[in-house]
């Protein structure tokens, strides 16, 4: 559980006339981990090239895929599934171009429409301008001594123009239109005036009779297209819903197909044979030598490696694409849901512990401690469970799973420790602030205290702001032993990675360096903070002394001055675990505050409990603060746990950059497959 | 002018309240260099979320350290 399993290195030998099988056994058996094969790695062999049904698959995965954009198929559509046979059926039998071919007219219909209403409009836009000015369109054009110039301009150029027959019409937003009749022998200068007044020429359309009439016409032909195009629009919709299974089933079966097909080109390959490096778990070698030589002619399987040990000279001595095992994460049901949180740093290596059990252990308690109240708890356990029953998405899976195990934990210590519903005790105490803090038993009106006497602490529970001491204290000590688990850790990937004598050499100094300040600082704060003598604490001192400097005498040879500068950081990384009792307490302070204004101010305020309107406006106001609370909860609580695990606690042993385990398999979702397919028939 | 009441108790809330201000201003200043700098890696690859997240919450510490002195300014001194 602790390490990744152990894996082991197998080599595949078979013939290239069993290829097909090859692949397909490979997949089948879904263990194996392919080691992609070098160029010129080993003599006689190299790459191979795609099996022969690879280019025809990729062709219609292309067409597929073209189709799926231009209906308008996405990630999201709901669509239904075909089983495999019938789908590469379907497929054989040439669908995937005649469904292209009815998809295509349709399309190509659309695109000429498109194209034929972006015309119109520029068109329409020209006639707009050129219907300001009372001359008809064909009188701009056919004369042999005249020319005619029409567009828009900034400013008026009628007074620059003189000799030229000029039409103007000025428009109040810009865009006022012009329309010269010059000789051709002065086109240049007039064009030269023109520009000056910011002309910009308009295309006039090979049209006769007004710029009015034509621009009707055009309006007319532009409704006739739209109308048009939303029939083509109809037309695609169908045909979505008709193909839009089949779409997305043979997408699939052609993604998978590609996928077989080019395994070649990962593998060695002769003249006449392949062989295939892989990665497979100890524990299934047999299996997999089993299944590929019984189901394979001509297939032999060679275990390499029995057993890959976790020793980093070991990895060191192999060729370099062997030195990187993956790691294979062997972790039960409930501790996997936290392997996302785990890989959010980075993939354990082959050569470490994952940590994704101790996240597991510590991420929810961790969050249950900081929220520590049972009116918030069960939201939280309500909402992880309803989460972890629906969702499937990795990222919604983690938060669900923080927070009904973090629901859990908060329920535990909320009841059992802090005796605490939605900010406020069950039971009365002494301890309450007066006139502002309540408790479940001033609220109801019940007596709680014979219920929580013996259960709670103190028989009220801990006083988030009034127990601080004590909530400071437990911190540190939680933090301590969370540290100092990760101190073990460290030495354990030391010593399984270079034996323990390395290992004590490397990382014991640290964890003298570490028991060496907790104890100088426990002594120091029990002087100055709790005021006790010197003489009870000298013993600790001392000793912690000792401790930093057998640390010092070890590390400084290899680590230089950083092992005398990293010791202030261990008192830091302990302090930091403070969050734990401070952000109880801010939660507290919130609640203590919202719960007086709800319950006293604004009850008090509206009438008391005799009015019906002030007891609802009170409810009312009381459940969206304590919403606001609860949410800021998932955040602060959320962030500050798991903040705790990656910084503090990873970074004492955790290295990372492994190469996570992902052996060669089929995952269908839109198609069923023969086997499955079988079985439910 | 007189100053009523416990002059030590209210130099004592002056200090936790520097404390947590002074520390949280820090923090603030700290973060919003990382948090920037975070944005822009995971907006080239979101699988650097982990890795950002961890360096934008270390200033954290900061103010946490602020409200322990506070704290014990308040409840133990």
């Amino acid at each position: 559980m602790l390490l990744p399993e152990s894996m082991s290195r197998i080599v595949i030998v078979g013939t290239k006339t069993h290829m097909d099988e090859a692949i397909e056994a490979i997949y089948a058996v879904k263990a194996i981990h392919l080691i992609d094969h070098t160029v010129d790695a080993d003599e006689g062999f190299s790459l191979g090239t795609p099996r022969p049904y690879s280019p025809k698959a990729s062709e219609r995965l292309l067409k597929v895929r073209a189709m799926e954009k231009d209906l308008g198929v996405t990630a999201t559509t709901a669509t239904g599934v075909i089983p495999e046979e019938e789908i590469k059926s379907q497929i054989s039998s040439d669908s995937v171009e005649l469904v292209e071919d009815e998809v295509m007219l349709v399309l190509d219909k659309r695109n000429d429409l498109n194209q034929r209403i972006t015309e119109l409009n520029a068109t329409k836009k020209n006639l707009e301008l050129l219907s300001k000015i009372d001359v008809d369109l064909e009188l701009y054009s056919g004369y042999r001594s005249i020319v005619a110039m029409v567009g828009t301009v900034d400013e008026d150029p009628t007074s620059a123009l003189q000799g030229c027959e000029v039409f103007f019409s000025p428009e109040k937003k810009g865009d006022n239109v012009v329309a010269v009749f010059a000789k051709v022998e002065d086109k240049d200068s007039v064009l030269s005036t023109l520009s000056e007044c910011g002309f910009s020429e308009i295309a006039v359309p090979p049209i006769e009779g007004s710029a009015l009439n034509a621009l009707a016409k055009v309006e007319r032909d532009l409704a006739a297209c739209e109308a048009d195009l939303e029939n083509v629009s109809k037309d695609i919709e169908a045909l979505l819903e008709k193909h839009k299974d089949f779409l997305k089933a043979s997408e699939e079966e052609l993604s998978i197909e590609v996928q077989k097909g080019e395994i070649p080109l990962r593998i060695a390959n002769s003249d006449y044979t392949f062989v295939i490096d892989a990665w497979v778990p100890t524990a299934k070698v047999e299996l997999v030598k089993n299944e590929l030589e019984t189901k394979v002619e001509g297939t032999y399987v060679e275990v390499v490696e029995e057993k890959r040990g976790r020793t980093i000279h070991e990895a060191e001595e192999q060729e370099e694409r062997f030195q990187t095992v993956p790691s294979k994460l062997s972790n039960g049901q409930c501790v996997k849901e936290f392997e996302y949180c785990t890989k959010l740093v980075s993939v354990p290596k082959y050569q470490e512990i994952d940590p994704t059990i101790l996240i597991a252990i510590f991420l929810p308690m961790f969050f249950g401690l900081m929220v520590g109240d049972v009116g918030y708890a069960i939201p939280f356990i309500i909402l992880g469970a309803y989460g972890l029953k629906v969702t499937h998405h990795k990222d919604w899976r983690a938060i669900a799973t923080v927070l009904f195990f973090g629901g859990i934990w908060a329920f535990i210590f909320g009841f059992f420790f802090f005796g605490e519903c939605l900010g406020m005790h069950f039971c009365s105490s002494s301890h309450m602030v007066e006139g502002i803090e309540q408790s479940w038993e001033m609220v109801l009106g019940v007596e709680l205290s014979p219920i929580f006497e013996g259960i709670v602490p103190y028989g009220t529970g801990i006083g988030k702001l009034f127990h601080v001491g004590f909530l400071l204290k437990l911190s540190v000590y939680i933090g301590i032993a969370h540290l100092a688990i990760g101190r073990v850790c460290s030495m354990y990937n030391a010593t399984i990675q270079h034996g323990f004598k390395e290992a004590f050499k490397e990382k014991g100094g640290w964890v003298f360096g570490f028991a060496g300040m907790v104890l100088i600082c426990y002594a120091i704060a029990m002087i100055l903070v709790m005021g006790q003598s010197f003489e009870p604490n000298l013993i600790p001192l001392a000793l912690g002394a000792v401790f930093v400097i057998i640390e010092i005498a070890m590390n400084f040879k290899h680590e230089g001055i950083q092992a005398i500068l990293e010791l202030p950081g261990i008192i830091g990384n302990v302090l930091s675990y403070t969050r734990l009792a401070a952000i109880g307490m801010s939660k507290a302070g919130m609640a203590l505050a919202f719960n007086y204004i709800a319950l006293d101010m604004v009850l008090n305020m509206l009438g008391g409990t005799e009015s019906i309107v002030a007891i609802i406006v009170a409810v009312l106001l009381f459940s969206f603060l304590h919403l606001v609370i609860w949410t800021l909860a998932i955040l602060s609580a959320g962030l500050h746990s798991l903040r705790l695990q990656m910084v503090e606690l990873m970074n004492i042993f955790f290295d990372g950059g492994g190469t996570e385990y992902n052996p060669l398999k089929i995952k269908r979702n839109k198609t069923i497959s023969n086997a499955k397919a079988t079985k439910e028939v | 002018m007189v100053l009523e009441g416990d002059v030590g108790a209210g130099l004592i809330a002056i200090g936790a309240g520097l404390a947590v201000g002074l520390t949280g201003l820090g923090t603030g200043m700290a973060e919003k260099d990382i948090g920037a700098a975070a944005v822009g890696a995971i907006t080239e690859d979101l699988s650097l979320f982990g890795k950002a997240m961890i360096f934008m919450v270390l200033p954290e510490t900061i103010v946490i350290f602020g409200l322990v002195i506070a704290i014990l300014g308040i409840f133990v001194m």
